[in-house]
């Protein structure tokens, strides 16, 4: 189990620097897989645009895990994707870091 | 915010606008007589694109304002409220305050003030949505409240059209601190979920001066696809530091947006919109041109004398291409006088309900084109006559039917091209000029000695004369005697002319006579010693070779001259240009009688060399103003020759008289 963690870990989701709409459906796929899985990470290091349909993407992801008691981690998080979060009241419950990792 | 990138289009967005307003008045007006319902839609059109491009380009107070308006307009469309009059002057009250805030997106003010605010209310309170009138009179008495619960649900399509909540909640933080709360309730699990669908829900608390309107701006483009709900949070707030800064805010701000406006008036002047079909025609011009110059340049090499016809015609093809190129750059300046037109029906209709008085405005000729420089200065002397007619000449029902007419008055404005110039007459069936009363009142102010000898010419001229006034009492529309000198000093400065024709009982007429450009005017060249003068051509009344026994001298070296069945004054123009001319006898000259100011005079010349039309290059600002000389033309052998300024002569020999 160990070893399958640290292989999703690095194969993680990584979001794509346009994160919004129209460019979500691989990372729907890239984060059901996460799930399915077992484990899910998530790199929103190099994020510059994110809208809201994205934001709700992440959160259903985010409550899926919970729910099925997946783990989810945040390898990043770029200034726009915690702005956004803030601004929409969804940092706390998508769990974002409050400064990204190195 | 995106406004640095809109900013480019603004001026666009404001001139759209401001025909948007203009239709939305006519349309108004017309609906005012009884228009059909299509009528309606044309102005819940114009309402429309305003609201969308004031929430486009970042005027939310706008956007929220239109809203309203466009509101009530809806409901007048379905049918679901009758039109009736206190909803067309609301609505043209509307259109009003929207100038006024267009005016001050311009110069960069705040868009909203406590008289548009208070006039949304009305109008949201028209449409029933603030049913109690109490709330929203409570809500005008204390504009800015302090804190707000916005509850807001997007549709589940809401997305698909672009509008994201993100950017959203970004315009209401910069409105003041907020406090959001998401509500995901009702988000599907991930293999459910739909990204291009919204699921989520908000409840924001905004803390921060921000007026209703303004927070309901940032959701203007979405109120149909999602819930909303803007509430006042009701808190124990001390009330006097809102009301101070609602009593400082516009105070402070007056005196740099007077500047501003100044300035924006000053830019907005240096563009001219341009049809599509003259600038073709333009390009097909240069493009003519250009054949005619490479066939012209083929006899550059090897001219013989057989081939001369060939280059007269070649010559006489420039020259009219040439001629036809001018027209049509002239052309382009040249805008349909309906601009200034426009204005009228609605000023007619407010005033002759002021007044008590019923008014049928007739409008002709109104595709008439003329320069936009004169364009733009003939709009207040028009207001000035149009006001005049009504206030002065057209009589209240009651009276008009004492007087045998019927109780509707009309007034009639006229445009049209009448050789190289242009017409405008504005005339009424009211009394007319009141003989009696003017020349009392010029008796009263000394202008006149005695008012037997007086043509009835004479006295209409009379109230041309600065400080004249006959209104029995000064109202606010007109009266103050500041009218009148002020409509004939404007309209002389555009090289014009006004008359009067006026039967009493019976009505009046206004006629002024504009050129249809100042760029270029049609003028007589008159040879004075060795120099060119160039007379302008609408002045001249004829030129006459007189015979000494003509001629009088009077005390004081005036001089004057028998000129049917009256005396005019001889200006000698070596005399007043000092140039010296060769023909001190007069029989050896011609005289040239012009009129300017309302009088006649004869300008003595040595000789008169043609017709011909002068491109104006302004004197004033290459050399300074002369008196007497209202510009310089160069001729065609290079020599500058000055254009007479009749007007200004006439004021010159009237001084020297009265020195």
């Amino acid at each position: 189990m160990g070893s399958s963690k640290t292989a999703s870990a690095g194969d993680g989701v990584v979001l794509p620097a346009d994160c919004r709409m129209a460019d979500l459906a691989g990372v729907k796929q890239a984060l059901q897989a996460g799930l399915a899985a077992g484990a899910l990470s998530v790199d929103g290091g190099a994020v510059e645009r994110v809208d809201t349909a994205a934001l709700q993407l992440l959160l259903a992801a985010r409550r899926d895990a919970a729910k099925a008691s997946v783990a989810f981690t945040w390898l990043g998080a770029s200034d726009a994707l915690r702005d956004a979060a803030a601004l929409t009241g969804l940092a706390q419950t998508l769990e974002l870091p409050a400064a990204m990792p190195a | 915010m995106s406004t640095v990138s809109l900013s480019q289009f603004h001026q666009t967005f404001f001139e759209e606008s401001r025909e948007g307003l203009d239709a939305m008045e006519a349309a108004l007006l017309a609906l005012d007589e009884g228009g059909d319902t299509e009528l309606v839609h044309t102005i819940f059109r114009a309402a429309h694109s305003i609201k969308g491009g004031s929430a486009t380009f970042g005027f939310p107070d706008m956007a929220a304002f239109t809203h309203e308006a466009e509101s009530l307009l809806d409901e007048l469309r379905d049918g679901r409220r009758a039109i009736d009059a206190s909803i067309i002057e609301l609505l043209l009250r509307s259109v009003d305050c929207l100038r006024g805030m267009f005016e001050r997106a311009q110069s960069g003010a705040p868009l909203a003030d406590a008289q548009s605010e208070q006039l949304r209310q009305e109008l949201a309170a028209s449409i029933g949505r603030h049913a109690p009138v109490t709330q929203a009179a409570k809500a005008a008495a204390a504009p800015a409240v302090d804190a707000w619960r916005i509850r807001f649900r997007p549709h589940a399509g809401m997305l698909m059209g672009g509008n994201d909540p993100v950017r959203m909640l970004r315009e209401l933080s910069e409105l003041g601190a907020l406090n959001v709360q998401a509500d995901a309730d009702k988000l599907p699990p991930l293999a459910a979920l739909d990204p291009s669908e919204s699921h989520l829900g908000w409840i924001i608390e905004l803390r921060g001066k921000a007026s209703k309107a303004v927070i309901a701006g940032v959701f203007d483009w979405v109120e149909d696809e999602c819930d909303l709900s803007i509430e006042a949070i009701e808190e124990p707030v001390a009330a006097s530091p809102v009301a101070e800064a609602a009593a400082v805010a516009p105070v402070a701000s007056v005196a740099p947006t007077a500047a501003r406006a100044t300035r924006e008036s000053a830019s907005e002047s240096s563009s001219v919109r341009v049809g599509i079909d003259k600038i073709d025609g333009l390009i097909d011009l240069v493009g003519e041109l250009v054949i005619t110059q490479s066939m012209l340049d083929t006899f550059r090499e090897g001219f013989d004398s057989n081939r001369i016809e060939a280059l007269q015609a070649g010559l006489a093809q420039l020259a009219r291409h040439t001629r036809s190129l001018q027209e049509s750059v002239m052309g382009i300046r040249m805008l349909p006088i309906a601009s200034v037109f426009n204005r009228f029906p609605r000023m007619v209709r407010d005033l002759s309900q002021k007044l008590g008085k019923q008014v049928k405005l007739d409008l002709v000729g109104e595709q008439t084109e003329l320069d936009k420089t004169v364009l733009e200065k003939i709009g207040d002397p028009l207001v000035h006559l149009v006001r005049n007619a009504i206030d002065h000449g057209l009589e209240t029902p009651d009276r008009r039917r004492a007087a045998g007419k019927g109780d509707v008055g009309t007034l009639r404005l006229e445009a049209s091209h009448r050789g190289g110039s242009i017409v405008v007459e504005i005339s009424d069936d009211g009394a007319g000029l009141n003989r009696d009363a003017i020349v009392n009142k010029a008796l009263q102010r000394g202008l006149i000695a005695s008012g037997d000898a007086l043509s009835d010419e004479e006295v209409a001229e009379l109230i041309f004369q600065p400080g004249f006034s006959t209104a029995a009492q000064t109202t606010d529309l007109s009266g103050r005697g500041v009218g009148m000198d002020v409509v004939r000093r404007n309209v002389v400065d555009l090289g014009g002319s006004v008359a009067i024709r006026s039967t009493q009982g019976k009505g009046s007429v206004f006629t002024i006579t504009l050129p249809l450009t100042l760029a270029i005017i049609d003028g007589l060249t008159a040879m004075v010693g060795a120099e060119h003068y160039i007379v302008p051509l609408g002045s001249i009344v004829e030129s006459v070779q007189l015979r000494k026994e003509q001629l009088r001298t009077v005390t004081g070296g005036g001089e004057l001259f028998h000129f049917r069945d009256a005396w005019l004054p001889v200006i000698r123009l070596q005399d007043a240009f000092h140039c010296g001319g060769t023909r001190a006898d007069i029989e050896r000259g011609l005289v040239v009688v012009v009129e300017g100011e309302g009088s006649r005079v004869g300008l003595f010349v040595d000789e008169l060399i043609g017709q011909q039309q002068a491109v104006v290059k302004s004197l004033e600002a290459h050399y300074r103003r002369v008196q007497g000389v209202s510009g310089a033309t160069i001729l065609a052998d290079g020599s500058v020759a000055l254009i007479v300024d009749i007007a200004g002569l006439v004021r010159m020999q009237g001084r020297r008289k009265a020195a």
